[in-house]
Formats: structure tokens, C-alpha cells, sequence
């Protein structure tokens, strides 16, 4: 299918099938079109052509109907309220019932936020809000758009956590432009560049051509001479992770007092052009 | 297109959007209801009962002041995603323009409430009779005015809100609305003034042009607003 907005196409000829549950990572740079990919699987965006299909049936078909949950890149949430009745905003919409906002509050670790107005919440707990709206009901396939973007490593990594728990027996998109991040919790990857799917595959056969890494050291030294400089990092390319802890020992052994060792390629640099 | 998670038929909001509209509002709402109270307040000590009829006449303005909250509703929606939840499971963007303008036209209700007991009240209490030509004033032109004034202000400033990027300050439509809102009852005031008399021939077809105005861009919503356009630009 192609979708755009406006009459503008951002999404060209994109076509795949997704059948087993797991995390389906859509990378991309930022406006290659993850967005549009999943705001037109959700239904806001009409397909200029192509068609969409959720167990064989199109989205005209009220078979089709409850089967999708979808998480916006923005919070989604509505100032105005306090939580618990923001969380009943979204169950009325969602024709969930007063337990299952009960219980996404336990989930979430917000009851004790239950009182407050949302905009005296902090970023990340506006985040915690909004995704509990995901947990409501429980849909086939989950829609979810930088779900923990804006938020800091450990909530981020309690959501990520919450996710791949649904992912079980779910179907769920989860888009990023964090590599690390998608490594961390999906199985297949998708990516998105220039509006095109250049990519699906798993997760695993994502990897750089070369493995480079950069070494910063607390003081210069003439075992590092030869090596070339990215910024503080003397750079070293090697054929695996697993050279290094052999390199850094020699390097050690030969006087290099070392502060930190990190992988400079970046395989979405590669795959992003 | 159907979208694939909503249910049948998409539930009712106007109570939630009222009560938001009331807390996100309430600056303009007490504003309102004290503009009413202090020219009233004023008003009434004059000994003459057309000092109401003086009041009436501003209704309109008092009440799109007040009904602000419906506006920063729609705008706050937009930019933080809102509308974009509601869109996607099933909320045509009509369903979304009227949930708004119902819950202003409810703020709306409250400022003119207390303007019309307040006046009324303080009135007759003073032993001044509440003339026919008064109540045709009011009956006539200030409450049906002050409503279609509030709906004309919230249908311009949702289109206005959806056509444009974010801005903040006076060329937001937070900023606009008041003033376009108040624009047709304050036109009808300098015309009335310059011709010393209140004219209910004119103000009905002032009315009937704020009306037709309303009527005609809620019906222009599904051709001049697709999905795309409440969607958040950031």
C-alpha cells in the first residue's frame, strides 16, 4: 500500500505480512515514515492504494473490528483531568470497564499518582499514563509508536519489559530509531527509508558489515600510535566482538590506561544511508 | 476507512469534555461571570429598568469570553495526540467539532445563568418591571446571540486550530477566538449606539447571518477538515 498525507505520498509500495506473535521493531531515521506506516495500519490515514488486511478480512469488515490498540508518538493525554479520571476517559472510549482501570493502576505502578491532575505529572509519568491505556482491553496486535521515547533508562526499561510480557501472544509494532532499543526487545525488524520497507528480517541478521570499535584512554601513549582518531576515540576495526577483551588486555599490558571502550559503527548508519 | 479497534459506535464524551472545559477554562469563566456581575452590579443602581436592557445587549460578549474553555479543549487535544486517539478508534472529526461545542455552549449556559438571575433578580427587587420590549430584548436577541456568537467563535477557532500550525500568543486561536467571537454582538452595539435605538429588526438579522455562518462551516467539516488535519503537527 501507499499513504501520505494530504494527497502527498510518504509511504510507496510497502507490502509484508506478519502472522507470528512477537516484537516487530520499525526502524527508520526520523521522517522516512514509521509514523505514517502505523497511524495507517491504525485506520487514521486512508491507503492511496493497496489494501489493508487483519486476518484476511479488510478493515471494512466488522470482523476486522477490536482487534488493533494504538499508542501515538504523542502522550495522547488529556489535560483537564486527574489520572484515574483520565484512565476512565480512556475506558469509555475503550468500553472498558472500572476493574480493568483498577487494575492497569497496579500494573503501572500510577495509583498512588491516582489523585493527581495530569499536568502536574512528570514526562515519564505522563508516559506511564498513556501506555496504561494499552492494558485496558486486550486487542491481537499492538500499535505502539516510540513508545519510551522521552523517558529516562529505567522507566524505559520497565516499559520495554511490560511489552515484550504482551508480545507472548501478541502481534506488536513497536517503532525506534534506537538500534540498542530494538535489539533489546524485538525479534524482527523492519525498516523504513525514504517511505520504502528496505528491509524485514530478524533482529539477529541486523549487523554492520565491519565491527569497529573506539577506545578513549585517560593519557596518550605510544602503543596507540597508528591508530586512527575519531574525536577522543582512537579507533580499532576488528572481525567480532569477541577480539576485544584480547586487545584491551594487551593494550593494558603495554602501559594504555583505558576509560572507555565502545562499538563506533552503527549498522542504521549503514542500512539508513 | 472503518478503523480496525473501534467498537460499533462510539460513546458519548460531552460530560468529561464539559468538565475539562470547565478546568482548563476557568480564568475565562470567572472573567465572564465577573464582567456580568460588576455591569449588572453598576447597572442596577441606575433607577432606570433599561439600565438591563444595556446589559442585554452585551451579553454575547460576556458569554464567548466564558466559553473559552471549549476552545482550549480543541487546541490542547490536537497538539498532545488526543484528537489522533479518538480518531483512531472510530471519532469522525464532526463528532469531535460538536463534542467541543456542546460543552462551550454549556460554559456558555453559566455565564448567562448568572448574568440573567443577577439582572433579573436585582431588577425587581428594585420594583422595576420587566418590560415586554426587555424581555423580547432578551428572549429574542441576547440569548439566542450569545449562543450562536460562542458557536460561531469555536467553529472559526477549530478550523482556525486545524489549519494552522501551533502558534501561541494573539494569532492562536485561543487568542483569536474572543475577538472574532465578540466581533457580530459588538458590531450590533456600535450600530445600535449610532442609531440611538434598539432595533430588533437589525439584531434578528445580524443573528440570522452569525446562524447561517455556524451552520454553513459545520456542514462544510467532512470536505474541509480530513483526518489529516487534527492530527498533532509535532
Amino acid at each position: 500500500m501507499s499513504s501520505g498525507y494530504l494527497g502527498t505520498p510518504v509511504l510507496q509500495n510497502v507490502s509484508f505480512t506478519i502472522e507470528e506473535p512477537a516484537i516487530y521493531v520499525v526502524l527508520g531515521p526520523n521522517g522516512a515514515g514509521k509514523t505514517t506506516l502505523l497511524r495507517t495500519l491504525a485506520g487514521i490515514l486512508r491507503p492511496y492504494h493497496g489494501e489493508l488486511r487483519i486476518g484476511g478480512v479488510g478493515y471494512d469488515d466488522p470482523a476486522s473490528h477490536g482487534r488493533l490498540h494504538y499508542l501515538s508518538h504523542m502522550d495522547g493525554i488529556p489535560d483537564g483531568l486527574r489520572v484515574r479520571d483520565a484512565l476512565d476517559f480512556y475506558a469509555r472510549v475503550e468500553r472498558a470497564s472500572a476493574a480493568d482501570v483498577e487494575r492497569v493502576l497496579d500494573l503501572l505502578d500510577i495509583r498512588s499518582l491516582a489523585g493527581q491532575y495530569l499536568s502536574q505529572l512528570s514526562a515519564g509519568q505522563k508516559k506511564r499514563v498513556s501506555i496504561a491505556r494499552i492494558f485496558l482491553q486486550e486487542r491481537d496486535i499492538y500499535l505502539l509508536d516510540e513508545p519510551t521515547s522521552n523517558l529516562d533508562p529505567k522507566v524505559a526499561r520497565e516499559i520495554r519489559t511490560l511489552i515484550l510480557e504482551l508480545s507472548r501472544n501478541k502481534i506488536v509494532l513497536y517503532s525506534s530509531h534506537n538500534l540498542f532499543e530494538a535489539r533489546e526487545v524485538g525479534r524482527y525488524v523492519l525498516v523504513i527509508r525514504n517511505g520504502q520497507l528496505t528491509l524485514f528480517d530478524r533482529i539477529e541478521n541486523l549487523r554492520s558489515s565491519r565491527f569497529v570499535i573506539g577506545i578513549r584512554v585517560l593519557e596518550p601513549s605510544a602503543a596507540l600510535e597508528g591508530y586512527d582518531r575519531q574525536g577522543d576515540y582512537f579507533l580499532r576495526e576488528l572481525s567480532g566482538p569477541g577480539e576485544v577483551p584480547a586487545l584491551l588486555r594487551d593494550l593494558e599490558s603495554r602501559g594504555v590506561k583505558i576509560r572507555e571502550v565502545r562499538e563506533m559503527d552503527n549498522p542504521l548508519e549503514e542500512l539508513f544511508g | 476507512m472503518p478503523t480496525a479497534h473501534r467498537a460499533e459506535t462510539t460513546p458519548s464524551l460531552v460530560g468529561t469534555t464539559i468538565r475539562r472545559a470547565i478546568v482548563l477554562g476557568r480564568i475565562y469563566l470567572v472573567i465572564g461571570i465577573a464582567y456580568c456581575v460588576v455591569l449588572t452590579a453598576v447597572t442596577s443602581v441606575s433607577a432606570s429598568s433599561s439600565s438591563l436592557a444595556g446589559v442585554a445587549v452585551f451579553l454575547p460578549v460576556f458569554a464567548v469570553v466564558g466559553a473559552m474553555g471549549g476552545m482550549m479543549v480543541f487546541t490542547n487535544d490536537r497538539l498532545k495526540g488526543v484528537l489522533e486517539y479518538l480518531l483512531s478508534y472510530g471519532f469522525t472529526p464532526r463528532r469531535l467539532f460538536v463534542n467541543v461545542l456542546v460543552a462551550s455552549l454549556v460554559l456558555a449556559s453559566i455565564v448567562l445563568g448568572t448574568a440573567l438571575a443577577l439582572g433579573v433578580g436585582l431588577s425587581v427587587a428594585k420594583g422595576h418591571p420587566i418590560t415586554v420590549p426587555l424581555a423580547e430584548l432578551l428572549g429574542l436577541y441576547s440569548i439566542p446571540m450569545s449562543y450562536a456568537s460562542v458557536a460561531f467563535a469555536e467553529t472559526v477557532g477549530m478550523f482556525w486550530t486545524s489549519l494552522s500550525s501551533p502558534r501561541s500568543g494573539m494569532t492562536s486561536s485561543v487568542g483569536l477566538v474572543p475577538i472574532l467571537g465578540i466581533a457580530p454582538a459588538v458590531i450590533v452595539v456600535i450600530v445600535l449606539t449610532a442609531a440611538h435605538a434598539l432595533a430588533l429588526p437589525g439584531e434578528l438579522a445580524a443573528l440570522a447571518v452569525v446562524g447561517i455562518a455556524v451552520l454553513l462551516m459545520l456542514s462544510l467539516i467532512g470536505r474541509l477538515l480530513p483526518l489529516e488535519r487534527l492530527l498533532s503537527p509535532t
